[in-house]
């Protein structure tokens, strides 16, 4: 909860962690990705 | 026996022991276990700053990875010194895995920042010295790994990228002191400065956990992207 006073930021917060949780996320995929056997 | 023999001789031993290795294992499982425990404190059991409202929490995850970005192109330009005076192929794929997750935590420090700097500095970006060289820092790293893919030949690739690895290195320590050097919007640093941190006790909990969450996630990326150049490397000679 945002304490008295201080301002609603919330949603850059919510909108950063989404945003850096899908670059990494994407990374690890495209890692995955490449892994794959190729025929 | 030629140089580009010698560099080439150790890929056909290495390559054929890459299939017992998979790309992912259970360092990948430790690294995202920690992660999600740093983001369960950071979300449940860290206290929201008074001046800056949740935005503050970014900082969770901006800082970390730039410690990360600091770690895997250290770890590359120190790599490709090896790889200058050993000509040993290990490091230069050693070198060449950790530049490209430097590119991806550099990213990462780039994508949060604007959204901090938004609510707090009221601009999306500001060209101060901090920031200007971070970006500079993400175009040489992109660079080192376009350098990469652009030369055939494998000791001339390692050569010329080993160069451009150390320059990139050589722009960590700016960046880091470019708050003191210059007048600029980014903050000083809180936490790593000589004097004591200025984090209160709960919130540099929560900073340490996320330090190591990212250092072994960085970790974890750098060894399965080795792998994957091993595995490349096995099909290449298949």
């Amino acid at each position: 909860m945002t304490p008295q006073g201080a301002p609603d930021t919330t949603s850059y917060y919510h909108a950063a962690y989404v945003v850096a949780g899908m670059l990494y996320a994407g990374y690890v995929l495209s890692l995955w990705w490449r892994s794959r056997p190729r025929r | 026996m030629t140089s580009t023999a010698q560099s080439r001789a150790p890929t056909l031993t290495s390559a054929s022991e890459a299939s017992s290795q998979p790309v992912f294992d259970w360092l990948f499982g430790l690294s995202v276990v920690l992660m999600l425990a740093a983001v369960v404190r950071i979300v449940a059991f860290t206290p929201i700053e008074a001046t800056q409202g949740a935005a503050q929490k970014i900082y969770y995850i901006h800082v970390p990875a730039a410690i990360s970005a600091y770690t895997a192109l250290t770890l590359a330009a120190l790599m490709s010194i090896v790889f200058l005076w050993l000509h040993d192929e290990r490091a230069d794929r050693l070198a060449a895995s950790a530049g490209e997750v430097a590119l991806v935590f550099t990213s990462g420090v780039l994508l949060t920042g604007p959204l901090w700097g938004k609510p707090i500095w009221g601009a999306w970006w500001t060209w101060d010295a901090r920031l200007t060289l971070t970006l500079f820092l993400w175009f040489v790293t992109a660079a080192y790994l376009v350098l990469r893919g652009a030369i055939e030949d494998p000791t001339a690739r390692g050569r010329y990228s080993a160069v451009l690895a150390v320059l990139a290195a050589l722009l960590i320590p700016f960046i880091h002191l470019s708050v003191y050097l210059f007048r600029t919007l980014h903050p000083m640093p809180i936490v790593l400065k000589p004097s004591r941190p200025s984090l209160p006790t709960e919130m540099l909990i929560t900073f340490t956990l996320s330090c190591c969450a990212f250092f072994l996630f960085c970790l974890m990326l750098i060894r399965s992207r080795y792998r994957l150049a091993l595995l490349r490397e096995r099909a290449e000679v298949e």
